[in-house]
């Protein structure tokens, strides 16, 4: 599947270093970890070296991936592409506008490659509609939704911290920005609503951005980090002057079922293959080191995702929908 | 007191609205009804105006005054939006109760001068608003009100549908008040409205004409809504004319409920059959579960009779038309605007 052995390095030890890892070690990359704490077990699972520190895990790579809380993206990001790194970096690309900026000037200005992990653009119902958008399939875009729907995310505590995370805005909603902008083009204008509600046994949060697109779309992203019980599920609706196109998450599913006996599934199942795992194909495109073959996502796109949150939380504080020059 | 022995009179106002027929089968089907219709706009040379294509038992007459001479116990109003007004200051004075189509009014000074001849006359006002009436509706308004979901955090709604090209006077803002945003906004916020009876506060709208871009006018066809609550509730509306005109069904609504408890999705006109037409190659789809007008008309009916109050009310209507007027304005100025409440002065 690879040509190339890279030496890559995953910063972090929560879900998303775990999957980069794991995928990682399934194309036969040789692969290192650094993390304040869980490192270890992590590397573990792989048979990774485990780097004390940040500077030791970069002496020994070509590739880094951060997998780390977002306010920790830009120095990390910063750091490795000086130190003449190529760079993956989960979304968000940075907590803030300002700092993607940087990272996108720093990446060009020293000839580094700087990836944003925005896995949507790779999962195949996605993939199906942009290719539809792309080939003229829709026509004119007009009307485009996405939502985006789970539990709130209790397992690390930086998630619920604005300043940290940026909240359900930056934190999930960020992939349908992106899809907004990857299908309909540069955004106008932005306004959102969003709600906290910590009266039940968990905390339920929600947003809604609405964007207007310089094409004269208009595109509506509605987030919900829900009660506990909550499956993960994503919709999409995008009408154009040539037609329709829909996905719902809960409805394609290949099989149910409704066994007496069914214990938790975990480590029973086997890995799923590249052609069904978006993880995988992501990381396939953004290490590929083929100049004419296309990442599918930039480093700008990563700052313009950025933007779109930045702008949707300015619009939260102000009360009013935020413009975007140029 | 109206007993429920005697025969009810009802007459339908106008046949301009695609409703209309729908209500006239339901009412000469239903007992001790005495059916009158006037559709004096309805021109020569259409299968469904005038008196052409009535049910059997409908009495037609060729105008307004007439009907009202007869003495109607209730009336329904399916004219054009800007002719509501007209009907129905003339049937509050006539003291009939009122069931009228939706939107309300095409812009505020209709909707208070409504508001005011109903308050004026007291007669029962009831706002056609069908889809809250559905089972599926009415389950998770039941749902709600039990407790099931907590307290409501995030609504999202969609009514999507085809341009209403039979009738031209739906994309003409003068008669109908505007495009998309007048015709799909309030069925959405009629089931907000009575989930969470909480205010609108403000609204944010973006609204375009990429859809059906030949047809003349400012109607808008897309359309987009946020809306905030008094209760902190945050909702937000699709309203498009985004159903292509091949489409093997009108179109549909559903609702994505978020409360502290857990979710409720609603797809109020999802169950169909489906299949596929070897020879065109078209879609089928065939879908049953029915539509709530029944709920509706027997309600209007009950509400004729003096055994319940109107709802929804003449309050729901104005409240939820307020949402629409907002969205109007924060479409046009590119601002989030506050909801002006349609309140007499």
């Amino acid at each position: 599947m690879t040509v190339h052995r890279l030496r890559v390095g995953v910063v972090g030890a929560g879900v998303m270093a775990g999957i980069h890892l794991g995928n990682l070690a399934r194309l036969g990359h040789q692969t290192f970890v650094h993390s304040e704490s869980g490192a270890a077990a992590l590397a573990n699972e792989v048979g990774a070296q485990v780097c004390g520190n940040y500077s030791a895990l970069l002496d020994a790579v070509e590739w880094v991936v951060i997998a780390t809380p977002t306010d920790t993206h830009h120095q990390l990001a910063l750091e490795a592409l000086r130190r003449g790194r190529d760079v993956v970096v989960e979304k968000p690309l940075a907590r803030t506008y300002r700092e993607s900026a940087e990272l996108v000037a720093t990446a060009e200005s020293l000839g580094r490659r700087l990836r944003p992990g925005h896995v949507v653009r790779f999962f195949p119902e996605y993939v199906h509609l942009h290719r539809a958008v792309a080939a003229g399939t829709l026509g004119e875009l007009a009307v485009l939704r996405f939502t985006r729907a789970g539990s709130y995310p209790t397992r690390a505590g930086w998630f619920a911290d604005l300043g940290r995370s940026g909240g359900i805005v930056f934190d999930q909603m960020i992939h349908d920005l992106d899809q907004a902008r990857w299908l309909a083009g540069e955004v106008a204008e932005v306004s959102a609503v969003s709600r906290r509600d910590l009266s039940g046994a968990a905390p339920v949060q929600a947003a809604h951005v609405v964007l207007r697109h310089t094409s004269g779309a208009i595109s509506l992203a509605s987030g919900v980090w829900g009660a506990p019980n909550l499956e993960f599920r994503t919709t999409f609706s995008v009408a154009g002057t040539g037609g329709v196109l829909e996905h719902d998450s809960a409805r394609e599913r290949p099989s149910t079922a409704q066994l007496a006996d069914a214990p938790p599934t975990e480590g029973l199942l086997p890995a799923r293959d590249a052609a069904d795992d978006p993880y995988l194909a992501e990381l396939i495109a953004l290490l590929d080191a083929d100049p004419d073959r296309d990442p599918v996502v930039s480093a700008v796109d990563g700052a313009e995702a950025v933007r779109l949150a930045e702008a949707a939380l300015a619009s939260l504080e102000s009360g009013q929908p935020t413009r975007l020059g140029g | 007191m109206i007993t429920d022995r005697r025969r009810i009179r009802v007459g339908v106002l106008s046949r301009a609205h695609v409703h209309a027929d729908g209500y006239l089968a339901l009412l000469s089907a239903a007992p001790d009804v005495e059916l009158y219709v006037s559709d004096p706009a309805g021109g020569a040379g259409t299968q469904d105006r005038g008196r052409h294509g009535l049910p059997p038992n409908a009495h037609y007459l060729d105008s307004y005054p007439e009907v009202f001479d007869l003495g109607m116990d209730g009336v329904v109003i399916t004219s054009e939006t800007r002719g509501h007004r007209a009907l129905v200051e003339a049937a509050a004075a006539a003291g009939a109760a009122i069931l009228c189509e939706k939107p309300l009014a095409p812009d505020a000074t209709e909707a208070l001068a409504i508001s005011a001849a109903v308050r004026q006359h007291r007669v029962p006002f009831m706002i056609a608003y069908p889809v809250r009436f559905m089972s599926v509706c009415q389950e998770l308004l039941a749902r709600q009100a039990a407790g099931q979901l907590g307290e409501l955090v995030a609504i999202r709604g969609t009514n999507n549908g085809k341009l209403p090209r039979e009738r031209r006077w739906f994309v003409d803002p003068v008669e109908s008040g505007g495009g998309a945003l007048f015709d799909h906004v309030v069925h959405v916020a009629d089931l907000i409205d009575a989930l969470t009876g909480a205010a609108p506060r403000t609204v944010a709208a973006m609204t375009n004409r990429i859809l059906h871009a030949d047809l003349t006018g400012d109607a808008e066809t897309g359309g987009l809504v946020l809306i905030t609550y008094d209760s902190g509730l945050v909702a937000a509306i699709d309203c498009s004319w985004s159903q292509p005109a091949l489409a093997p069904t009108w179109g549909g609504l559903t609702l994505d409920v978020t409360g502290t408890r857990g979710d409720v999705s609603v797809d109020a006109f999802r169950p169909s059959v489906r299949g596929l037409d070897a020879g065109s190659g078209r879609p089928i789809r065939l879908g049953y579960g029915g539509s709530g007008d029944e709920r509706l008309i027997a309600t209007f009916l009950e509400t004729v009779r003096g055994r319940r109050s109107a709802e929804p009310s003449l309050e729901v209507a104005l409240r939820t038309l307020s949402i629409v007027l907002a969205a109007a304005e924060s479409a046009g100025t590119g601002r989030t605007v506050a909801v002006r409440p349609l309140t007499a002065p």
